[in-house]
C-alpha cells in the first residue's frame, strides 16, 4: 500500500515546554480504515502528541498532513471540524442533560423558528446510535449509563462530527469484559467506514487483537512504526523500555509466618457475604473476580473504608474492631485503593504533602511539624521507590499515573503496617512502573508483610500471589494455590462455576 | 445518628422558639382570639399595628408608645414588626383584615412599596393611619413629625454656634429613604439662609454607627482642619462621628449635632459630648396616632394629618427629655 | 533557554507578589489623587478600619480552604458582640464580656460544625439559618436595642496601646497564629488536605469530621472576637450591626486567592485581599467620591485586582 494511503502524516513534530523537551522529531502516519496503536510508557510523549494533533497544543514544529493538506488549525473546535476527535479516558459530559441533548450540545438541530428541534434531535441521535449498533433511549440523562455506555455516546457523538480519524485513549481501562468486546465490535464497524482510529493503551492483548499497526515512542523520541503482523510482545516492551524485560514477576520462595489476618463470615448485605480467608506473614494472597464481585468492597470494609454489617476480622489472632480508616492503620493494616485520584491522593497537594498525610506522627512534636524532618523523610520515599519528579514540592496530580502510584503505595508503607492490601496496584500503569511495584511487592512480601493483592488482570493475579481467593456475586467460589491456578480456573470460578 | 441528627434538629428549634419568645408576649395570644366586630358596645376594641422595624430602636419605642397609650385606654394592640420588608407588611395587614380588626395603624417602610397595604385595608373598609413615614396612596389620617423641620432645627442650631459661618460636613442616611430625602431636602434648604455656610462634604453613613466612624475617621484626613461642623441624620451616626472625633482629639473643635433624641444621645448631650440632637417624639407619635385612630373608630371628627412638632435638645433643657 | 528561565522567574515572582503589586498600584493610584492618603494617621487608620473584616475573613478563610462556607458571620458578629455589651455595662467589668463573647462565637462554630458534619447538611443552608438565628439572639439579648454605657476598660479594647490602636494589634496577633496554625502543624496540613480531596483525606485516617468541626468553631471564635472588637469601637451592643460583613469576608479570601472550591490559598493573600477592600473604603471617601458611584467604582477595582491578580 503506498503512503497516499496516509489519512494522517504528523512529521518531525517537536514540542518544548520551558526546560523540557516534551517531543523530539517524532513521526506518526495512520493508514485510512485503521486501528493504529500509539505506545509508549506514561511520559513517552504520547499524550502531547495528541494534545498537538486535536488543537490543544498550538505552539509546535513540524507539520501536519491530514487527507493530503497541510493541517494548521487553531483551537479544538477547528480539529472537530477538520474531522479529527478524541475519547478521552475521563469523559466529559452534562450529567444531567439526556443521550441525544450531550450528543449534540452546542450543535442542536433548530427548527425554522430557531427553537432546538427535539424530535430531529431524537431520530439523529438514534441514527447515529444505530449506526455503530449501540441500543440506548436517546432520551437517557448521561448520569444514568454506565462508564462503557457513555463512551458509546461520545463515539457517536465523534460519527456525528463526520470524523475521519478518532482518538481513543486507554477507552477500557473501566469496563467490563463483555463491554470491551462491544467496543470492539463498534471499532471494527468504524474501520469499515473508513475510518482511522489510533488507540492509546497499556494493555498488550488488546493491541495484538485488534491493532494493525503500532508506533512506539520513548522519552519523546519515536522509536518506530510497525504491522502488528510479525511482531511480539517481548518486541513490543523492549522498544517501549529500551531494555529487555525478561521477568515481570520475580520469582521468590516464599516463607510463611502466622496468620496475620484472619476473616471469618464477613457480610454485607446485598455485597458480599460469608468471606472467610487468612492472610499469613509473607505471604501474597490474590483477590480475583469480575467487576461488581465484591473484590474492593471486602478489601475497603477491612480497611474501615466501609463497613459490614456481620463477620469478625481478627488480627494476629486478636478480634478488632475496625471502623474506620484510622481504625484499620492503628491494626497494622495499610490499603493502596483502586481508585488512586478519589481516595489515593490530594492531587492539588504536594508529593511531600501526600506521601506525609497520614504519617504525620513521624516528624511532629505537640502537633507542630518539623520541616526539615518531614522533607528528608518524603525525599527517603522518593528515593526509595524512585518516583519521577522534578521536586517534593511538585503538585502530585502533575505526575504521570505511575508516579503517582508509587506516592500511594510510598505513604502508605511509611506507616509500616503488617497487612498491606493493594487494590488494583497497577491500572493504568506503563509497563516500566508496573514491573517496579510487582518487583517491590515481592520484597515486601519477603520482608515478611502480608499482602492482598485485587487485581482484574490475571497474568497480574497468577504472577503475584501464592494463593488466590476468586468471587462471584460477593461470594467466594475457589481458592487455588499457585501451583492450581490457571487463566481457565480463575475464569471457571469468577463465572460462578 | 438518626437520634443525634433530631436532637439538634429539636435543640435549633428549641433555640429559634426562644428567640422568638419575646415577640409573641409582644403581641399577645391574639391570633386565636376572636374578633373584636363592630367596636365598641362592651366588646374590647383591637387595633392591629405594623411597624417598620422593632430592631430600630426609634421605631421601637414609637411601638411601645402606642402600647402605652393601648393600656392606658384599654385597647387591645397587637404589634407586627415588618423587619424593613415592604412585602411583609402588606401580608401583616392582610392578616389583620383577615381578623376584622378595628383599624390599622401603619408605620410604612417604602413610600411607594407599601401603598397596597393602605389600599388593601381601605378596600376592606377598616381605617388605617400611616405614622411617621409616608405612603403614595392616602391613608384616612396621618400621624407624625415633617422631617424637612428636624434638618432645619439642626442647621440653625449648628449656624447659632458657628456664627453663621464655617464648613460643615453631613452624614446622610440610606441614600434614597423618604427621612433621607427629606432631612436632606430640610438641610439644603435651611442652609440657604446662611450664604457663609460652606457644605464641604457629604457621604451615606447608612444609618450606622460603624459606618459613621470610619467615615468620620476618613473626613477628618481628607479635611483636616477644615471642619467646623457636623450634621448627622440620625444620632446612630452622630455617635459614630462622635467617637471618630474625640479619638482624633478634636471634638472641642467642632459643633457635632444629630437627629432622634434616642437614649445614648441624649446622655451624650447630657455628659456635654454631643453638641445637641433633635426630638422626634416618638411616642408622642404613637399616641397620637392610636388617639386618632380611636376617634375614627367611634366616629368622632379629627384631623386628617397631625405633626408633632420636633425639638432641639441641648444640654441646657436635657434632663425634661431624659428618663 | 536564558530567556525563558528569565520570563518563568518574573512569572513566579508576579504570581507570588501579583496581589502585593495590586494593592501598591492601588495605594499609589489614590496617593496621587488624595495627599492625605499617605500620612501615617491615615493609614493607621485604614489599618483599624480593616480589623474586624480581617478577622472575619481569617477565619472564613479557614472554612473556604476545607471546602465549606460560612455565611453568617455579620449576624454571628452582633449576637456576640451584644452579648459581651450585656455583661460589659456594669463597673470595670472586662474579662467576663470578653469570654462570653468568645464563647458565643465558639458555641455558634460548633452548633454550625456538628449540624454540617452529622446532620450532612449543605453548609451553605446550615450558615444560611445560623445568620437569622444569631440575629433573632442579638435582638433577644439586646431587646432590640443598643447597649449601651459599657465600661470603660471594654471600651479601651477599641483603644491604643502605645500609639497603635489595639484592634490592629489583635489583627497581627491572629494572623500570625493563623499563619503558624496552617502552615507548620498537622491541623493546618489536614486543612488544605479535607478540602483538597475529603475522601482521599479520610482513606489516610483522617477524622475528617473532627477537622471541619474544628475549623468551625475556630471561625465562629473569631467572629466573637470581631464581634467584641466591633462593640467596644462603637461602645455599644448593637443588634442590627454586621449585615453584609460576610461578604466583604468572602470577598477578602476570594481576592486573597483562595479558591471557593477548597484546599488551596493562602491566609497572606487574604490579609491583602481585606487591605485591598480597606484601601478602596478610604481612598473613596477621602475623595470624596459620591456614594452611588463609591458602589460602582468598589465592584469594578474588586474584579481587577482578581483580573491582575490571575493574568500573571
Amino acid at each position: 500500500m503506498g503512503a497516499d494511503l496516509n489519512v494522517l502524516e504528523m512529521n518531525n513534530i517537536s514540542k518544548t515546554f520551558p526546560g523540557v523537551h516534551a517531543l523530539k522529531n517524532v513521526n506518526l502516519a495512520v493508514k485510512k480504515g485503521t486501528v493504529h496503536a500509539l505506545m509508549g510508557e506514561n511520559g513517552a510523549g504520547k499524550s502531547t502528541l495528541m494534545k498537538i494533533l486535536i488543537g490543544m497544543y498550538t505552539q509546535y514544529e513540524g507539520e501536519i498532513i491530514f487527507k493530503g493538506e497541510r493541517l494548521a488549525h487553531s483551537n479544538i473546535k477547528s480539529a472537530i471540524d477538520a474531522g479529527i476527535s478524541m475519547i478521552h479516558q475521563e469523559l466529559s459530559y452534562v450529567p444531567n442533560m439526556t443521550v441525544s441533548e450531550n450528543l449534540f450540545l452546542g450543535n442542536e438541530p433548530r427548527n425554522r423558528w430557531g427553537v432546538v428541534d427535539r424530535k430531529k434531535l431524537r431520530e439523529d441521535t438514534q441514527s447515529y446510535l444505530n449506526l455503530i449498533g449501540v441500543k440506548l433511549d436517546p432520551g437517557t440523562l448521561m448520569k444514568d449509563l454506565s462508564v462503557s455506555e457513555r463512551q458509546m455516546v461520545e463515539i457517536a457523538k465523534a460519527i456525528s462530527y463526520k470524523s475521519d480519524v478518532i482518538i481513543m485513549d486507554e477507552p477500557t481501562s473501566a469496563i467490563s469484559d463483555r463491554e470491551v468486546e462491544r467496543l470492539f465490535k463498534i471499532i471494527e464497524g468504524l474501520k469499515k467506514r473508513g475510518v482511522a482510529i489510533i488507540y492509546i493503551s497499556h494493555k498488550m492483548d488488546e493491541i495484538f487483537r485488534i491493532a494493525d499497526e503500532f508506533t512506539v515512542l520513548r522519552d519523546g523520541t519515536f522509536v518506530g512504526t510497525q504491522p502488528i503482523e510479525g511482531a511480539n510482545i517481548d518486541q513490543m516492551i523492549a522498544m517501549m523500555v529500551g531494555r529487555q524485560l525478561t521477568d515481570l514477576f520475580p520469582r521468590r520462595t516464599p516463607e510463611y509466618g502466622p496468620a496475620i489476618l484472619t476473616v471469618r463470615n464477613l457480610t454485607k448485605r446485598g455485597v458480599f457475604e460469608n468471606i472467610s480467608f487468612e492472610v499469613r506473614k509473607g505471604e501474597i494472597v490474590g483477590i480475583a473476580g469480575l467487576m461488581g464481585s465484591g473484590r474492593t468492597e471486602v478489601v475497603n470494609c477491612i480497611y474501615g473504608l466501609d463497613r459490614s454489617d456481620s463477620g469478625e476480622i481478627r488480627i494476629r489472632d486478636t478480634a478488632a474492631t475496625i471502623r474506620t480508616p484510622k481504625d484499620g492503620m492503628r491494626q497494622g493494616i495499610g490499603l493502596v485503593s483502586e481508585d488512586r485520584k478519589t481516595l489515593g491522593l490530594v492531587l492539588q497537594l504536594s508529593v511531600k504533602e501526600n506521601i506525609m498525610l497520614p504519617n504525620f506522627q513521624l516528624c511532629t512534636r505537640y502537633q507542630v511539624v518539623s520541616d526539615a524532618k518531614e522533607k528528608m523523610i518524603a525525599d527517603g520515599i522518593i528515593k526509595d521507590l524512585s518516583i519521577k519528579t522534578p521536586t517534593r514540592d511538585q503538585k502530585a496530580g502533575n505526575l504521570s499515573g505511575g508516579n503517582q502510584q508509587k506516592i500511594v503505595i510510598g505513604k502508605v508503607l511509611l506507616g509500616n503496617p503488617d497487612l498491606l492490601i493493594l487494590d488494583e496496584p497497577t491500572r493504568g500503569i506503563d509497563i516500566g512502573a508496573k514491573s517496579e511495584i510487582y518487583k517491590l511487592i515481592s520484597q515486601l512480601a519477603e520482608q515478611g508483610k502480608a499482602i492482598i493483592v485485587v487485581s482484574s488482570e490475571l497474568p497480574e493475579i497468577m504472577g503475584l500471589s501464592d494463593r488466590i481467593i476468586v468471587l462471584h456475586e460477593g461470594k467466594v467460589t475457589g481458592e487455588l494455590t499457585r501451583e492450581e491456578a490457571s487463566e481457565e480456573k480463575i475464569m471457571a470460578h469468577a463465572f460462578g462455576k | 445518628m438518626k437520634k443525634s441528627l433530631s436532637l439538634m434538629l429539636v435543640l435549633l428549634l428549641a433555640f429559634m422558639l426562644a428567640a422568638c419568645g419575646k415577640d409573641k408576649e409582644n403581641s399577645g395570644g391574639n391570633a386565636s382570639g376572636s374578633p373584636a366586630g363592630e367596636g365598641g358596645s362592651g366588646k374590647k376594641i383591637v387595633i392591629g399595628v405594623s411597624i417598620l422595624n422593632m430592631a430600630n430602636e426609634f421605631t421601637a419605642t414609637l411601638a411601645k408608645g402606642i402600647e402605652a397609650k393601648g393600656k392606658e385606654l384599654g385597647v387591645k394592640i397587637i404589634i407586627n414588626d415588618g423587619q424593613k420588608d415592604p412585602n411583609k407588611q402588606i401580608q401583616q395587614v392582610e392578616t389583620f383584615i383577615a381578623q376584622k380588626v378595628d383599624a390599622i395603624i401603619f408605620n410604612p417602610i417604602e413610600a411607594e412599596a407599601s401603598s397596597p397595604a393602605v389600599d388593601k385595608a381601605k378596600a376592606a373598609g377598616i381605617p388605617i393611619i400611616n405614622v411617621n413615614s409616608v405612603t403614595k396612596s392616602a391613608p384616612d389620617a396621618f400621624v407624625g413629625s415633617k422631617d424637612q423641620e428636624s434638618a432645619k432645627i439642626a442647621i440653625d442650631y449648628l449656624a447659632e454656634r458657628l456664627g453663621s459661618k464655617g464648613n460643615l460636613v453631613m452624614m446622610h442616611g440610606h441614600l434614597g429613604q423618604s427621612a433621607e430625602i427629606d432631612r436632606t431636602e430640610g438641610a439644603v434648604e435651611a442652609l440657604k439662609a446662611y450664604p457663609d455656610m460652606k457644605l464641604i462634604a457629604e457621604q451615606t453613613g447608612e444609618w450606622n454607627r460603624d459606618k459613621a466612624l470610619t467615615l468620620m475617621q476618613n473626613w477628618l484626613q481628607a479635611h483636616n482642619g477644615q471642619i467646623q461642623g457636623v450634621f448627622a441624620q440620625n444620632d446612630e451616626m452622630g455617635m459614630g462621628a462622635l467617637k471618630a472625633l474625640e479619638d482624633a482629639g478634636v471634638k472641642k473643635d467642632i459643633v457635632l449635632v444629630s437627629v432622634d433624641a434616642i437614649a445614648d444621645a441624649l446622655q451624650a448631650v447630657k455628659d456635654g459630648r454631643l453638641d445637641a440632637t433633635v426630638f422626634q417624639n416618638a411616642a408622642a407619635q404613637g399616641g397620637g396616632a392610636l388617639e386618632t385612630a380611636l376617634k375614627i373608630i367611634n366616629k368622632e371628627s379629627f384631623e386628617k394629618e397631625v405633626f408633632v412638632p420636633f425639638e432641639l435638645v441641648t444640654k441646657d433643657n436635657v434632663d425634661q427629655y431624659l428618663k | 533557554m536564558g530567556q525563558t528561565i528569565k520570563a518563568t522567574f518574573t512569572g513566579d515572582l508576579l504570581r507570588k507578589y501579583g496581589l502585593l503589586l495590586a494593592l501598591v498600584l492601588l495605594c499609589a493610584v489614590f496617593a496621587s489623587m488624595s495627599p492625605v492618603f499617605m500620612t501615617e494617621r491615615n493609614l493607621l487608620n485604614v489599618l483599624n478600619q480593616v480589623s474586624i473584616n480581617a478577622i472575619l475573613a481569617i477565619g472564613v478563610t479557614f472554612v473556604i480552604l476545607i471546602g465549606g462556607i460560612d455565611l453568617g458571620l455579620g449576624s454571628y458578629v452582633a449576637l456576640t458582640g451584644c452579648l459581651a455589651a450585656l455583661f460589659a455595662s456594669s463597673g470595670d467589668a472586662l474579662f467576663i464580656p470578653i469570654l462570653l463573647g468568645i464563647l458565643g462565637g465558639l458555641l455558634i462554630g460548633f452548633v454550625n460544625g456538628i449540624t454540617i458534619t452529622k446532620g450532612k447538611l449543605a453548609p451553605f443552608i446550615v450558615t444560611l439559618g445560623m445568620m437569622t438565628i444569631a440575629r433573632g439572639g442579638a435582638l433577644v439579648v439586646s431587646d432590640g436595642r443598643p447597649i449601651s454605657n459599657l465600661s470603660p476598660s471594654f471600651n479601651a479594647i477599641g483603644g491604643t496601646f502605645l500609639g497603635i490602636q489595639i484592634p490592629v494589634l489583635i489583627v497581627l496577633v491572629i494572623f500570625l497564629i493563623s499563619l503558624f496554625v496552617l502552615n507548620k502543624t498537622v491541623f493546618g496540613r489536614y486543612v488544605y488536605a479535607v478540602g483538597g480531596n475529603e475522601e482521599a483525606a479520610r482513606a489516610s485516617g483522617i477524622n475528617v469530621h473532627r477537622i471541619k468541626l474544628y475549623v468551625y468553631i475556630l471561625c465562629g471564635g473569631l467572629a466573637g472576637v470581631a464581634g467584641i472588637i466591633q462593640t467596644a469601637r462603637i461602645e455599644t451592643g448593637q443588634p442590627n450591626i454586621g449585615v453584609g460583613y460576610e461578604l466583604d469576608a468572602i470577598a477578602a479570601v476570594v481576592i486573597g486567592g483562595t479558591s471557593l472550591s477548597g484546599g488551596s490559598g493562602r491566609i497572606t493573600g487574604t490579609i491583602i485581599g481585606a487591605l485591598i477592600i480597606g484601601v478602596i473604603n478610604n481612598g473613596l471617601d477621602l475623595l470624596n467620591v459620591p456614594s452611588y458611584y463609591q458602589q460602582i467604582i468598589k465592584g469594578l477595582i474588586i474584579v481587577g485586582a482578581l483580573l491582575i491578580d490571575r493574568k500573571s
